[in-house]
C-alpha cells in the first residue's frame, strides 16, 4: 500500500469516524449472527443460540475498544472526552472558570498588546520585497542636515556628491537608494490644483530616482519614480502613498497625472505607492508624497542639495547576492574617504588629521532607518518585562486555584484511581483542563489586548497621521499568543495535575481525618510569596516612574504657557524668497495685533519645548579657546521673548531697532554666561562668533533666564538668541543661500483664552496668502505635554501593570486564607469550644497571612534595589533608590494583604463552634 | 479456550493472512476456517480476531471491502493485498524456519 493509500485510510477513520464505528458494529453483529445461525442450525434453541455465540465470540466492548485502537485514532477520542469532560467540569464552577479566564486574559491581554508595538517598532521588516538583502550604510541616526565633522569618523549621514560617487563605484550593489534623513522636520504644503481648498501641509520625502526599485516595489495604480524623474530640469513629479490618497483624496482616480501644488511648484502625481507602503522607516506620521531629490531646490529652496559640505542623506542599497559585507564595508569605508578628502570642510589641516578615522558600519536594512526603534527600544523593554511579571503573577494565582481545586477533588480523583483509571490519565485531564482554561483565557486576552493596542497607541502617538501600527492583532501576534497561553497552561497546569494525581486513593478515602493539619501546602504558600514579592517589584518601578514624571512635569521651565498658542508656520514652503520675509513677518505681526484681545506676537525659527534644535560652536572674543559643546541658537522677533514668558535678568531684549543693517546683537541666556565667562565678567558688551574668525560677530546686549528648549533632560543647555533677520558679518554667504531666517513658529499671547484661535489663525494666515498653510497648531501647554508623552506612558503603564500585580496578588491571598480557614474550619470550632476567643481566632488567621507578605517582602525588597539600577537611566532625576517610594509601597503592598487576611479572619472569628462539631 | 497471546506471537497474523490467500472472507468465516483447518485444534477466540483484522488493515497487508453475502446481508470481506502476499511468503517462510528448528530440537530430547 501506497503512503498515499495509508494516510486516506487514516484520515478516513479519523473524519468519517462516525461511519467508522458503524461499520465496526455491523461487522461484529455480523459475526454473532452467524455464529447464532450456525448454531440454531446445530440444533440450539435461538435464545441458548445467542448465549452460545455471546461466549465464544469473548466480550465484546473490549473487542471494539481494541479493535479502534489499532485505527490509531486514540489518544485523539481521549483527549475529546478529557475535553468534553474538562468543559462540564468547568461550567460547573461558574465562579472559579470565571476569575480564572479574567486573570489569565488580563495577563496575556498585556502581554499581546505590548507585544503588538514590540513586534511593530523593534521586530518588524518593511513591506518591501526580500527585505533581508537590503542593507543600510551606517548604524546611527545623525539628522538632519549637518557640514561639521564627526570626531569618531562614523558616518551615516552622507552628501548628494558621496552619493553620486558610490553609485558609480559600489557595482555590489544592485540599486543603492538616497533618501532625505530629516523630512519629518521639514513638512511640505500641498494644494490640489483647480481646487478650492486649503493649502495644507503634509509629510513629504525627497528620495533618489531609483527608491522604489531598490525596495522592488510595483505602483499602485499609474507609475513610481524613475532616475529620469530624477535629473535636473525633468519636470517634477511625485508619487503619494496609498493610505494618504485614501485618506485625503478618497482613493478618487483623477489624482494621477492631476498637477498639483508642492511649496507653490507645479508637481504632477505619477502614481500610488504601494498599498501598506510607509516609506524607508517606520514614523508617527509617514510622508504622503514622495518626491525626487533633484526636485528639491526648486520646490525647497534649500541650498545644501548640492553642497559637498552638507551631509542630509541616509543610503539604502540591495547588495548583489553573494557579496561578502566585511569587504564591502571596507570598501565604502575608503570611497567615504576619498569623497570627504575632497571637500573644503576637510581641506584644513586640523579636520585632516581626523580624515582616516573615516568608516562607515553597514547595518541590516531590512527594517529600514530604525530612529523610531531607537527611540523606544529601552521603553519597550521595560515594559516587556513588566507586563511578563504581571502574566507570572497572573500564572502563581491560577495555580493556586487548581491546587485548591485539585484539592477539594481528591475524592472525586480518588474513586476514579481506585476504579482503575491510570494516573497518566488522570493527570492528561487535568491538564486538559488547564489547557481549556488557558485557550479560553488566551482568546479573551487577545479581545483585551486588541483595545489595550487602541487606547496604547492613542496614548503613545497623539499627534500621529497615518501612523503605520495596526492595533489589530498579526500573525506574529496571534502566534505569540497562543505560545504564551500553551506556556501559561504547561507553568499553571502541571505543578497541580501531578499533587493531584499522586495522591493515594485509600488516603483521600478515609475522610474525617481531624487534626491542626497546614490546610495549605508548602507549594501554595511558595506562590503567595512569590507573588507578593513580585507585585513589590512591580509597585516599586510604578511609584519610580510615576515620581519621574511628576518631577518633569513640575520643573520649572521658565516660561509662561498661559493664554499662549503656538502656530508652527512654513513660509518657505509658501513660496517666499529670503528677500520677501521681512516684510512678511511684519504683515504677520500687524494682522495678528489688528485682532481683539491680542497682547502679543512673537516669531521664531522654533519655540520653547519643541522637538527642535539648532546648534553651533562658541567663541569669545578676547578670551582663550572656549571649551564646551557650543549653545544652540534661536532667530526671533522683538515680542518673542514676551509672548513665550523668558524673563530678561540683564540688558536689554531684541528691540525693532535691531535691523539687518545695524550692528548684529544677540541676547544670551544665564547657563551661557555661566559656562563661557569666569566668574564675575559682565557679559554685557562683550563680542562673542562660533570660532576665531568670527569671533565679533555678536555683541552681548542682554542676558535672560533658562527657558527649557527642547528637553527637560537637557541640562546647563547654553543658548543665545539673535534677530530674526540680522545676519553676522562673518557670514558672506549670498541671503539666499540662507535658510535661518525663516521663522517656523508662530507665538501668541492673548489676554484671555480665545476659543476660535486656531480658525481665526488659519484665517489671518490665509488672508495674507492662501499658501500659507498652519503646519500644527497647538496651545502653548499641548506642545509642553507632548514632550512629556513617552515618560507619561510608561508611567501610567507601569501604574496599570503595578496596581493589575496588586490586585492579583490580594486576590491570590485571599483565596489562599479563605482556603485556609475553610479546610480548618473543625479545628478552629474545637479551639474555641476550649476557650480561645474570636479576637484570639482573627490574630491568629491574619498573623497566617501576613506571615507571607513579610516573607514576600523580605525577598522583594532586596530584588528591588538590584532593579532599581536598570532603570535608573530612564528616571529623572532619581538615583539609587527612593526610599519614599519603597516605603509607600510596602504600606501599600501590606494594607492589601492585611485586608485579604482579614475577610477570611473575621468569617474564622465567627465559627461557631458546636455547629462546625456537629456537622461532621 | 486460548487467548491469542496464548498463540505464538504473530502466528496469528500468518493464520489470517494464510487463510485469505485463495479468496476474500468475512471475519467469522476466517475464524471458522482456521478452526475447520486445524481440525478444531487451534481455537481462536473469535473476538480477538477483530483487532488484529484491523491492524493488518491499518498496516496494508490486507484490505476490507463491504459486500453482500449469499444470504444478502451487508459483511465485510477482507483479502490479501500485494504486500500482503509479500508478507505473508516472509512470515511463512519464517514460520518453516521455527517449526524446523523447534522439531529438531523436540526430536533430539526425546531420542
Amino acid at each position: 500500500m501506497s503512503l498515499f493509500d495509508h494516510l486516506r485510510l487514516r484520515i478516513q477513520t479519523l473524519f468519517r469516524r462516525q461511519r467508522s464505528v458503524e461499520h465496526l458494529d455491523d461487522e461484529l453483529q455480523f459475526h454473532l449472527d452467524q455464529q447464532a445461525a450456525e448454531n440454531i442450525a446445530a440444533g440450539m434453541n435461538p435464545r441458548e443460540a445467542r448465549y452460545a455465540a455471546s461466549r465464544t465470540f469473548g466480550n465484546r466492548t473490549l473487542v471494539d475498544e481494541d479493535t479502534r485502537t489499532t485505527w490509531g485514532w486514540n489518544w485523539l477520542d481521549h483527549f475529546l472526552q478529557d475535553l468534553r469532560f474538562a468543559f462540564r467540569q468547568l461550567a460547573k464552577t461558574p465562579g472559579f472558570t470565571a476569575t480564572a479566564i479574567l486573570t489569565l486574559a488580563l495577563g496575556i491581554g498585556a502581554n499581546a498588546a505590548i507585544f503588538t508595538l514590540v513586534h511593530a517598532i523593534l521586530l518588524k521588516s518593511l513591506p518591501v520585497a526580500n527585505p533581508q538583502s537590503l542593507v543600510r550604510l551606517g548604524n546611527n541616526n545623525d539628522c538632519c542636515v549637518t557640514s561639521g565633522t564627526r570626531d569618531d569618523g562614523n558616518f551615516s549621514l552622507f552628501s548628494t556628491a558621496t552619493y553620486e560617487m558610490l553609485r558609480k563605484n559600489l557595482p555590489e550593489f544592485e540599486e543603492l537608494a538616497a533618501i532625505q534623513a530629516g523630512f519629518g522636520y521639514r513638512p511640505i504644503t500641498v494644494r490640489r490644483d483647480h481646487s478650492q481648498e486649503n493649502a495644507r501641509s503634509v509629510m513629504g520625502e525627497f528620495v533618489s530616482g531609483n527608491y522604489f526599485r531598490t525596495f522592488g516595489l510595483n505602483p499602485y495604480a499609474g507609475r513610481l519614480l524613475t532616475d529620469d524623474d530624477d535629473r535636473k530640469g525633468a519636470p517634477v513629479v511625485a508619487v503619494m502613498s496609498y493610505e494618504a490618497w485614501q485618506r485625503t483624496y478618497a482613493g478618487d482616480p483623477s489624482v494621477i497625472g492631476r498637477a498639483f501644488f508642492v511649496n507653490t511648484q507645479p508637481v504632477t502625481i505619477a502614481g500610488i505607492a504601494p498599498r501598506g507602503f510607509y516609506g524607508d522607516r517606520l514614523a508617527t506620521s509617514p510622508p504622503e508624497l514622495y518626491l525626487p531629490i533633484e526636485s528639491m531646490p526648486a520646490l525647497a529652496n534649500t541650498p545644501y542639495v548640492h553642497d559637498p559640505d552638507s551631509s542630509w542623506l541616509y543610503f539604502i542599497g540591495r547588495v548583489k547576492p553573494g557579496v561578502s559585507l566585511p569587504v564591502l564595508q571596507q570598501k565604502i569605508s575608503s570611497l567615504v574617504e576619498q569623497s570627504l578628502a575632497q571637500t573644503k570642510l576637510y581641506s584644513s589641516e586640523e579636520n585632516k588629521k581626523v580624515l582616516p578615522k573615516t568608516h562607515v558600519v553597514l547595518t541590516p536594512g531590512a527594517s529600514g532607518i530604525l530612529s523610531m526603534r531607537s527611540e523606544y527600544a529601552s521603553n519597550l523593554r521595560l515594559l516587556q518585562f513588566v507586563s511578563g511579571l504581571v502574566l507570572l503573577i497572573a500564572c502563581a494565582n491560577i495555580a493556586n486555584l487548581l491546587l485548591v481545586r485539585g484539592a477539594q477533588r481528591k475524592l472525586e480523583l480518588s474513586v476514579r484511581t481506585a476504579l482503575g483509571a491510570p494516573r497518566g490519565r488522570i493527570v492528561r485531564q487535568l491538564l486538559t483542563e488547564s489547557l481549556l482554561l488557558a485557550v479560553l483565557g488566551g482568546l479573551a486576552g487577545l479581545f483585551l489586548a486588541y483595545l489595550g493596542t487602541s487606547f496604547l497607541l492613542s496614548w503613545a502617538f497623539p499627534n500621529a497621521i497615518g501612523l503605520p501600527i495596526d492595533a489589530r492583532p498579526s500573525f506574529e501576534v496571534l502566534a505569540f499568543a497562543t505560545a504564551l497561553s500553551l506556556l501559561t497552561a504547561a507553568l499553571f497546569g502541571a505543578a497541580p495535575a501531578w499533587i493531584a494525581a499522586k495522591t493515594h486513593p485509600a488516603d483521600a478515602l478515609r475522610t474525617g481525618s481531624r487534626g491542626t493539619i497546614s490546610g495549605a501546602s508548602f507549594l501554595q504558600r511558595v506562590l503567595v510569596i512569590a507573588q507578593a514579592a513580585l507585585s513589590l517589584v512591580l509597585l516599586v518601578g510604578a511609584g519610580l516612574f510615576s515620581r519621574s514624571l511628576t518631577k518633569l512635569e513640575s520643573t520649572d521651565l521658565k516660561l509662561d504657557s498661559r493664554n499662549r498658542y503656538i502656530v508652527h508656520v512654513n513660509p518657505q514652503a509658501a513660496g517666499y524668497s529670503q528677500r520677501q520675509l521681512e516684510a512678511l513677518y511684519r504683515t504677520i505681526e500687524q494682522r495678528f495685533h489688528s485682532l481683539p484681545g491680542i497682547v502679543n506676537v512673537g516669531l521664531a525659527t522654533y519655540s520653547p519645548m519643541e522637538d527642535n534644535n539648532w546648534g553651533t560652536g562658541i567663541q569669545i572674543q578676547g578670551l582663550p579657546d572656549t571649551k564646551g559643546d557650543g549653545a544652540s541658537f534661536v532667530k526671533i522677533t522683538p515680542e518673542y521673548f514676551d509672548s513665550v514668558g523668558t524673563k530678561l535678568i540683564m540688558g536689554r531684549g531684541i528691540s525693532p531697532q535691531d535691523t539687518p543693517a545695524s550692528h548684529a546683537v544677540s541676547v544670551v541666556n544665564q547657563a551661557f554666561v555661566k559656562d563661557y565667562f569666569p566668574a564675575g565678567t559682565n557679559p554685557i558688551g562683550q563680542h562673542f562668533g562660533g570660532d576665531r574668525e568670527s569671533a565679533g560677530d555678536f555683541e552681548i546686549v542682554g542676558v535672560v533666564e533658562d527657558t527649557v528648549y527642547q528637553s527637560v533632560r537637557w541640562k546647563d543647555h547654553h543658548m543665545f538668541f539673535v534677530p530674526m533677520m540680522q545676519r553676522p558679518a562673518s557670514d558672506k554667504d549670498p541671503i539666499e543661500n540662507d535658510t535661518s531666517l525663516y521663522a517656523g513658529a508662530l507665538v501668541l499671547q492673548t489676554q484671555a483664552p480665545i476659543a476660535n484661535m486656531e480658525q481665526l489663525a488659519r484665517q489671518t494666515l490665509a488672508e495674507i496668502n492662501p499658501n500659507l498653510a498652519v503646519v500644527k497648531f497647538q496651545t502653548f501647554d499641548q506642545q509642553i505635554t507632548d514632550q512629556f508623552n513617552g515618560d507619561r506612558l510608561v508611567a501610567r503603564l507601569t501604574t496599570l501593570f503595578g496596581a493589575l500585580a496588586l490586585l492579583l496578588a490580594t486576590i491570590g491571598l485571599y483565596g489562599l486564607t479563605a482556603y485556609t480557614v475553610a479546610r480548618r474550619t473543625s479545628e478552629i470550632g474545637i479551639r474555641m469550644a476550649l476557650g480561645a476567643n474570636p479576637a484570639g481566632v482573627t490574630a491568629m488567621v491574619l498573623r497566617g497571612a501576613l506571615l507571607q507578605t513579610l516573607v514576600g517582602l523580605l525577598i522583594g525588597v532586596p530584588a528591588v534595589l538590584l532593579c532599581v539600577r536598570f532603570v535608573e537611566s530612564q528616571l529623572y532625576e532619581i538615583k539609587g533608590m527612593d526610599y519614599t517610594v519603597l516605603l509607600i509601597a510596602i504600606l501599600t503592598l501590606a494594607a492589601a494583604s492585611a485586608l485579604a487576611g482579614f475577610l477570611p479572619a473575621r468569617r474564622a472569628a465567627l465559627t461557631d463552634p458546636a455547629q462546625t462539631l456537629r456537622a461532621e | 479456550m486460548g487467548k491469542p497471546s496464548d498463540l505464538v506471537q504473530g502466528t496469528l497474523d500468518l493464520l489470517i493472512l494464510k487463510t485469505i490467500a485463495l479468496e476474500p472472507k468475512h471475519g467469522w468465516a476466517i475464524a471458522k476456517r482456521i478452526e475447520q483447518i486445524s481440525s478444531d485444534v487451534l481455537q481462536v477466540q473469535q473476538g480477538s480476531l477483530y483487532p488484529a483484522l484491523h491492524r493488518l488493515e491499518q498496516k496494508g497487508w490486507i484490505k476490507g471491502k463491504r459486500a453482500e453475502t449469499e444470504t444478502g446481508r451487508i459483511a465485510k470481506f477482507y483479502c490479501l493485498t500485494p504486500a500482503g502476499r509479500l508478507q505473508l511468503e516472509k512470515e511463512s517462510a519464517n514460520w518453516n524456519r521455527l517449526s524446523a528448528a523447534i522439531n529438531l530440537v523436540v526430536q533430539a530430547q526425546s531420542s
